[in-house]
């Protein structure tokens, strides 16, 4: 786009001029135009869809009630003790002596409810994913090593998977007859029972498969975002390493970090197969129950769940949001840090020491949690009770060759899969920027963001049923006519829905940590906003929009119900979809189609990587 | 409810197949046979069968929805249905479409007051009828006109295919059985509801989530089935004492059988054929019934009330009971025909690891109706917070 802001835009012809003018305005309000087509987006593919289901728990035969909530927040399968507050909230008395009560009795073990098990189990799972993943984002920023950059590209990997293939590749893994006890047999030891045994630590460790990347990654791009200066100031007034460590690399850290605890919060806190596919019913959280409700046709009582579920996630999410907003912004983006060689040279004193050997055992740790099951699924799929066999790619490749037109063939959902993270990519990163700027130093920044996180807040499932409803049924129109929106366009729409937040999260703390003298200059000199933001400031946050474009890509590759619930017949299917369909009484087929959305993804994220590289290091 | 006024309720009729099952005459009706064999081979296809004269004068284009595996497995019977079908009703383009969320997504569009385009469902278990008419005022499916399918008669008269639906909307087309699958080197065969509370199924038995699985959801009928609403909670907190484990469905729990974490699963009384098929070691897929029953679960097909097509549909209806289809779709799917033994020919390689209890057991439509929902939210409760 040409400057023509500027007062001296010369003489030219009129008609040149109208453009010019055209364009000059569009330029002036590029950031006010792209915050309507973001919020137009959100308002068809989120909101409509959302609040049509969300509105069921406060109707019953047409007259408004809130007697579903009632029934819930009474419930104590729900809600554990509470139900008794719930029930009668003004005896204020019988609740304190019950409390009294249970303190005197010291403090015994309480039901915590269905929703008090969530939270407990996501609490759980947030600390193992930050105790795995800050290490790995420790490592990957400040060691220098071959195949680093590749390394930090695949850390998502994990994300994308579908949950019935992290299940498998837990059970190929960990299993009795697993690799690893295989393993451990070889040296005597086992079998070992890790999967029986202790089912809430293995769903734990699968919610930390998923999500320990995803701080690792946020947390990386941030400490890249990082200024040296501040850091070199500190060492040269006399600062330990530990000390300008914790004084200033922390602080500039913390949002990032907040920011992976809060969304794998929000995530395994409404996580659902992967509990019931590694632990059962045992385990269950209140997305289990919202999905059966949704099973059986009762919307109510599955929209009243979501909706607590949302109101705590929400909450959680807007505490977070003030907390990240009055961080003042810490320092000047300048140089990044440099890393050093993890191995400057290959002596044994060198090797033994401490530092070095932490992260070798932390690589150890991460070989046997993130490779381990990926690498047995792989295995998996080449191999029958018999051993060895290529059987389930020649049904693929059988399947390609051969297969009717209704039959779902592994290339279209390769390239429906590209192509659709491609346009999500498109289409989430600009929706995730803009609302990234624009919250980033508005009086009403938090309330805007939480609004805009509403996507990541509510239940998949019951999202799924609103655009089943919203937008595959469609809105009756005056004259007998629906108006429907399904098809590839609504299937990228509903992916960068559920894409953009992350592009906001992984931008949003970076931005805000700018110094606004930076931007204020420029519009001084004549920019536009929307030029200022181009070329002043997203250069200089450029790992974490790489970072947010990634992960918006991973979201449009790993998602599955909105793909095949707006899919307008015809072959819009993607790799997920492909899996699910050959899941049949073998794994096999599944197995060699969940390799091959591992290697496009793998590659994929190489590729992002390389080409968002280009900015950031400009 | 007892057991025995569900026995009467089921048509107390008992059946004694042998555990080779279903096999009748070996002659050797291969997989690439034309439907053209059909009335040659059959005797007792008459006027009725696919020559038929009528068969060439219907045209227009019969849209079937079915579930996914029906058309994705590695030999998907929709595959061979659709082309031997077509080639038997020239006039007819068959269109397969698999709605998300199975027969629920109709009911939703029936509840939204959206028009259903589609004129065949094949995949109706019990309680989809059930699901039906709890939710909707109106009739999704027809009361089908049954003496507009000439095969009709050759349906099994046993429990182990009936629907018991007072609308009269399904005909099966094939059906299966849940049981146990064990492995003899860890445990000694199962061969009641008791043993499995016994010290040596301590921990050995995965079962599925009845919230969402079909073999889940029919094994918990079948404690019903044999303790009655008032007891199957009780012998289920025995289960649990003994140390019983569920997963969602039945592949995360087969899995997990797989790789050894228990000794015991519940599944399909056809698990061999896969096993040996897969080269599985057979000790490993050793098929337990408990007191000679196993709980049927049988599947069905039915006409939309919005289908205007209702002579290519009761044309389709007629022709999966045919000979061949019925073979087809029962060693493609590995299942068991609908249609009683002379009326089927399935291979060796079939029978030998496909086997039938002496004793189908399965709830009916009116011991399902407006309970089924409540027992498995009891059940699901009690596993949640045990």
């Amino acid at each position: 786009m040409a400057d023509s802001s500027g007062p001296d835009a010369g003489t030219t012809s009129p008609a040149t001029s109208v453009v010019r003018t055209l364009t000059g305005w569009t330029g002036r309000h590029a950031l006010a135009l792209a915050a309507l087509a973001t919020a137009a987006v959100l308002g068809v593919v989120a909101y409509l869809p959302i609040g049509l289901v969300f509105a069921e728990a406060f109707l019953e035969d047409g007259r408004l009630t809130l007697a579903a909530f009632h029934a819930v927040l009474t419930d104590p399968f729900y809600v554990g003790p509470l139900a008794g507050v719930f029930e009668e909230p003004l005896a204020l008395g019988t609740h304190f002596s019950a409390l009294f009560a249970w303190v005197r009795a010291g403090f015994p073990a309480v039901g915590m409810g269905l929703f008090g098990f969530t939270a407990y189990q996501a609490a759980l799972s947030t600390l193992a994913s930050l105790a795995l993943g800050l290490p790995a984002a420790y490592v990957l920023a400040t060691y220098e090593f071959r195949g680093r950059q590749t390394l930090r590209s695949l850390t998502i990997l994990p994300f994308v998977l579908p949950g019935i293939l992290v299940a498998a590749g837990f059970y190929a893994m960990f299993g009795q007859a697993g690799t690893l006890n295989t393993l451990l047999g070889t040296v005597g030891l086992g079998p070992y029972p890790f999967l029986s045994r202790y089912p809430l630590a293995v769903v734990v460790l699968a919610h930390a498969f998923y999500n320990a990347p995803l701080v690792a990654r946020i947390t990386v791009a941030a400490w890249e975002s990082l200024d040296v200066s501040a850091l070199e100031t500190a060492r040269s007034l006399g600062a330990s390493r530990r000390r300008a460590f914790l004084d200033v690399v922390v602080p500039q850290l913390l949002p990032a970090v907040l920011t992976g605890a809060l969304l794998t919060f929000v995530f395994t806190f409404m996580t659902f197969p992967i509990v019931l596919a590694l632990g059962g019913l045992q385990l269950a959280t209140v997305e289990v129950w919202v999905y059966d409700r949704v099973g059986r046709l009762a919307f109510a009582e599955a929209a009243t769940l979501a909706i607590l579920e949302t109101v705590v996630s929400l909450s959680l999410t807007y505490a977070y949001l003030r907390y990240e907003s009055a961080q003042a912004s810490v320092a000047r983006v300048g140089r990044p840090p440099s890393r050093e060689a993890l191995f400057p040279d290959w002596r044994l004193e060198t090797l033994c020491a401490p530092r070095r050997l932490a992260v070798v055992g932390y690589g150890l740790l991460a070989l046997v949690v993130f490779v381990g099951p990926l690498a047995s699924l792989v295995l998996g799929s080449l191999t029958d009770g018999s051993g060895f066999t290529l059987a389930h790619y020649r049904f693929l490749a059988e399947r390609q060759a051969t297969g009717a037109s209704y039959q779902t063939l592994p290339w279209p959902a390769v390239r429906n899969s590209l192509l659709f993270g491609l346009a999500t990519l498109a289409l989430a990163v600009p929706m995730g920027v803009v609302i990234a700027v624009l919250v980033a130093r508005s009086r009403w920044g938090a309330v805007i963001d939480t609004l805009a996180m509403v996507p990541l807040a509510v239940s998949g499932i019951v999202f799924g049923i609103g655009l089943l409803q919203g937008l595959v049924f469609g809105v009756s129109l005056p004259g007998g006519t629906r108006l429907q929106f399904t098809g590839v366009a609504a299937i990228v729409a509903a992916h960068a829905v559920a894409a953009y937040p992350f592009v906001v999260r992984t931008v949003s703390p970076v931005l805000g940590g700018l110094d606004p003298a930076m931007v204020e200059s420029a519009r001084a000199l004549g920019a536009t906003r929307a030029r200022a933001l181009l070329d002043i400031e997203l250069p200089l946050v450029a790992s974490a929009v790489v970072a947010g474009a990634a992960f918006a890509f991973a979201i449009s590759i790993g998602e599955f119900s909105s793909t095949v619930i707006l899919a307008s017949g015809g072959d819009t299917y993607t790799m997920p979809v492909a899996l699910e369909r050959y899941l049949g009484r073998r794994s096999g087929p599944a197995l060699a189609m969940g390799t091959v959305l591992l290697v496009v993804t793998a590659l994929s994220f190489v590729v992002i990587d390389r080409v968002g590289g280009r900015f950031e290091h400009r | 409810m007892d057991r025995r006024t569900l026995l009467r309720a089921l048509g107390g009729v008992s059946v004694g197949v042998s555990l080779a099952g279903c096999a009748t005459q070996d002659n050797g009706t291969d997989d690439t046979d034309g439907l053209e064999d059909d009335g040659l081979e059959d005797e007792t296809d008459d006027a009725t069968n696919v020559s038929d004269p009528d068969g060439d004068e219907l045209e227009g284009t019969l849209w079937v929805a079915t579930y996914s595996s029906m058309l994705e497995d590695e030999n998907p019977a929709g595959v061979w249905i659709e082309e031997a079908f077509e080639e038997a009703y020239p006039g007819i383009e068959l269109e397969w479409t698999v709605p998300d969320g199975d027969v629920g997504h109709y009911i939703q569009r029936a509840q939204q007051g959206v028009e259903v385009e589609t004129d065949v469902y094949l995949g109706l278990n019990v309680d989809d009828l059930v699901r039906i008419d709890d939710t909707l005022d109106e009739q999704l499916f027809v009361s089908l006109e049954r003496d507009r399918i000439e095969r009709i008669d050759r349906v099994r008269e046993d429990p182990s295919v009936e629907f018991d639906d007072p609308h009269g909307r399904v005909v099966p087309y094939d059906t299966g059985y849940i049981s146990l699958v064990y492995d003899e080197t860890e445990v000694p065969e199962p061969t009641s509801f008791d043993d499995l509370t016994e010290p040596e199924f301590e921990d050995a038995l995965l079962i599925q989530n009845a919230q969402y699985s079909d073999p889940g959801q029919a094994f918990l009928l079948w404690t019903i089935a044999e303790f009655g609403e008032d007891g199957y909670l009780e012998y289920w907190e025995a289960l649990l004492e003994n140390g019983v484990s569920d997963r969602d469905d039945w592949w995360s729990s087969y899995l997990a059988y797989l790789e050894e974490e228990r000794p015991m699963v519940v599944s399909y009384s056809t698990d061999q054929v896969y096993a040996v098929a897969d080269g599985h070691d057979l000790s490993r897929h050793q098929v337990g019934f408990l007191d000679g029953q196993g709980y049927a679960n049988p599947e069905g097909v039915g006409i939309f009330t919005d289908s205007e097509k209702g002579d290519l549909a009761y044309a389709f209806i007629d022709f999966l009971l045919s000979r061949d289809a019925q073979a087809e779709i029962a060693t493609r799917n590995v299942q068991f025909p609908a249609v009683a033994d002379e009326y089927v020919d399935l291979d060796e390689s079939f029978t030998d690891y496909a086997f039938e209890p002496d004793e189908p057991v399965a709830l009916g439509y009116d011991d399902l109706s407006g309970n089924l929902d409540e027992w498995v939210d009891d059940w699901a409760r009690l596993l949640a917070t045990q």
